[in-house]
């Protein structure tokens, strides 16, 4: 018997028992639903997160620290060594390794560096505007190659003496709009270093506000930060950190690579020379770990699903041959092939695998394009897409679903391939 | 022609046999109609089964056009089967849900018939049994005498060489029952089928060239046949 004239009657039959094969795809259908949904929300997820990395870092940009000596034994005392540290929580705790100037030098001397800037750390003590409230805030230097969600700016580049700040601050410092703010000055306020602690110096900064940006996507809370020019940074950090053990030394410095160059090479150079390079991906790498974690969650329960369905097709099929014995028995007589018999009987399965299939795939299709505006909305995103499709990755999920109907099948096939048809076509 | 020599049936084991068959041997020649009389229990089922290969007896032989059909693979059974055999059952053995074209194309289908092929054939057979009209309908709206023409049409569409009919009358009322009869007989004649029917009904079995009256699993005699 052919194939063909097989799978039409695999077709028929199913057809004949409409509820029954709609009950039975819906479960494996579920299972698809979940499977796919999970797929396109972690595809969604990913383009999302490298959309933000990719717009909030510098791709040619190169996060370079000391090595960090966390290895040690820390119940042990550890040993001294030259290099200065940052204590983190007292003597006894965790200690960060900095980076000296020498450092900076022997960095910015590797072949394909463009630019080394250090991390400045230090701490502003508020800042403010006249007739305002005083506002905590931290302050980072601009990088040109960050591309920022200007609501207002000025014409040009940013210039010393002049700041990029969040909408956030601006409301907050009394600004009505974006653009009154555009122009205006605010006072950073920085305390010296190294003064007597019980009577403070304070000098206070002042900036034009160049711009006025969007609240960071990857913000929380108050984070954001203002944004000066490098020499602008130096000249805060000076005043902040001159006097103290840790002046001049940073905790990081971020390494920009030219153009013509390799970063994986320059990183791999960084590295050799004795230093921890990351690039932004290698940062934002535990992102994508997260989302490939939480897809294979989901995808684990809708596996649980299909396992679930894979019973229910095997009841099915079992109850099938057991209704049809005549039937079998009647094909049987007419000189049907034992192995056509269960093909039949295989192909159903598959038939109702790719049943649920379709039906869970388009239904998770429909409610994920429904969905995904309001998504997007909720989470305060934009117009990005959170749940994306690939229809290469539904069409293997359907077909997988079929493979995994039809191996449910073989046992009932099985069973109708060796029935008797002397037996089957008993009346008495 | 159909040599069946000395075949043997035994149901059980051990102790607690039963000879079905009991060294059963005759000849019946082609084109010829056939009834195999006895009472339910007699064997003549069993019979029917070994004849078409459906069942294999303990010894003997079944030779058909001069081949031994016991010595045949499985596969070679199931196709000699579709291409020269065909069957009617007391109960129709029709599917109810199908239409009664599908349900007469199901012999073209096992037997590899090409598909441009079918819709004739199909046609001829819904013809031969006056059920054309009905081609597109569901089986289960047929009456009880047309399902049984039904599955006279699915068991002449292949053209087989052999029919064979398990009571075929025995769920019919006598009317229905007789265009049935009518049915078969006539197509005996016209296509030089052999008729083989399995019944315990005395009337039918009056129509049939030869009578094989079975009884216990033997043959009891023998009507009809000229040696």
């Amino acid at each position: 018997m052919k194939i063909r004239d097989i799978t039409i009657r695999a077709g028929r039959s199913l057809k004949q028992a409409k509820a029954r094969t709609l009950l039975t795809s819906l479960a494996i259908g579920v299972g698809a639903f979940t499977i796919v949904l999970s797929l396109a929300v972690g595809s969604g997820g990913r383009a999302y997160t490298s959309n933000i990395i990719s717009s909030n870092t510098n791709s040619r940009a190169i996060y370079t620290q000391a090595i960090q000596d966390f290895a040690s034994d820390p119940t042990k005392p550890k040993k001294y060594s030259d290099t200065p540290t940052m204590s983190m929580g007292g003597g006894q705790g965790p200690s960060i390794k900095l980076l000296k100037q020498t450092d900076i030098d022997k960095i910015t001397n590797i072949n394909g560096v463009e630019s080394v800037t250090p991390i400045y750390m230090f701490a502003t003590k508020y800042i403010t505007r006249i007739d305002q409230e005083k506002y905590i805030a931290s302050v980072e230097t601009f990088d040109s190659s960050v591309k920022l969600e200007y609501i207002s700016a000025s014409e040009g580049d940013i210039k010393d003496g002049e700041v990029i700040i969040s909408n956030n601050y601006s409301e907050a410092l009394g600004f009505k709009s974006a653009e009154e703010a555009i122009g205006q000055t605010i006072q950073i306020v920085v305390e010296k270093g190294g003064a007597n602690t019980l009577q403070p110096e304070i000098k206070s900064f002042d900036f034009k506000i160049y711009g006025v940006i969007k609240q960071s996507m990857l913000a929380v809370n108050f984070t954001d930060r203002l944004q000066i020019t490098k020499n602008d940074t130096k000249l805060l950090y000076d005043y902040n950190q001159q006097g103290s053990p840790t002046f001049n030394t940073y905790a990081g410095a971020i390494v920009v690579v030219s153009d013509n160059a390799d970063i994986a090479v320059i990183k791999s150079n960084i590295n050799e020379a004795g230093y921890k390079a990351q690039t932004a991906e290698d940062l934002m790498s535990f992102i994508f770990q997260f989302i490939n974690v939480l897809q294979g969650i989901l995808i684990g329960f809708g596996a649980l699903a299909v396992l679930t369905s894979v019973f229910g097709i095997i009841n099915t099929q079992y109850i099938s041959v057991l209704e049809r014995t005549q039937q079998i028995g009647l094909m049987k007589a007419f000189g049907m092939r034992n192995s056509d018999v269960g093909r039949l009987f295989e192909l159903e399965a598959a038939w109702i695998g790719l049943l649920g299939g379709s039906i869970g795939s388009g239904m998770a299709v429909i409610m994920g394009t429904i969905a995904n505006p309001f998504i997007s909305k909720a989470l305060n995103i934009g117009d990005v897409s959170l749940i994306i499709f690939d229809p290469l990755s539904i069409i293997a999920v359907v077909i997988g679903l079929v493979l995994v109907s039809v191996a449910s099948g073989i046992l009932p096939a099985r069973k109708a391939a060796k029935l008797n048809p002397i037996e089957a076509l008993r009346t008495e | 022609m159909i040599e069946i020599k000395n075949i043997t049936k035994i149901y059980g084991k051990k102790d607690n046999t039963l000879r079905a068959l009991d060294n059963v041997s005759f000849t019946i020649p082609n084109d010829a109609s056939v009834a195999i009389l006895g009472k339910s229990g007699s064997g003549k089922s069993t019979l029917m089964h070994v004849m078409s290969s459906l069942d294999k007896p303990d010894s003997g032989e079944v030779i058909i056009d001069g081949k031994n059909i016991l010595e045949l693979k499985q596969k070679e059974v199931d196709k000699f089967r579709s291409r020269t055999m065909s069957f009617i059952f007391q109960s129709f053995f029709i599917q109810a849900n199908e239409s009664c074209y599908d349900n007469v194309s199901l012999p073209l289908e096992i037997a590899d018939v090409p598909t441009s092929k079918r819709k004739a054939k199909i046609g001829a057979a819904l013809e031969a049994v006056g059920l054309l009209d009905r081609k597109k309908s569901r089986a289960h709206d047929l009456s009880g005498g047309q399902k049984q023409r039904l599955a006279v049409a699915r068991a002449i569409v292949n053209n087989p060489k052999i029919l064979f009919a398990d009571e075929p009358t025995g769920n019919l009322d006598s009317i229905t029952g007789g265009i049935v009869e009518d049915l078969l007989f006539d197509y005996n004649k016209k296509n030089g089928v052999t008729l083989i029917i399995v019944t315990h009904d005395s009337d039918i079995a009056k129509r049939c060239d030869i009578q094989i009256h079975i009884k216990d699993g033997k043959i009891e005699n023998i009507e009809g046949l000229k040696s």
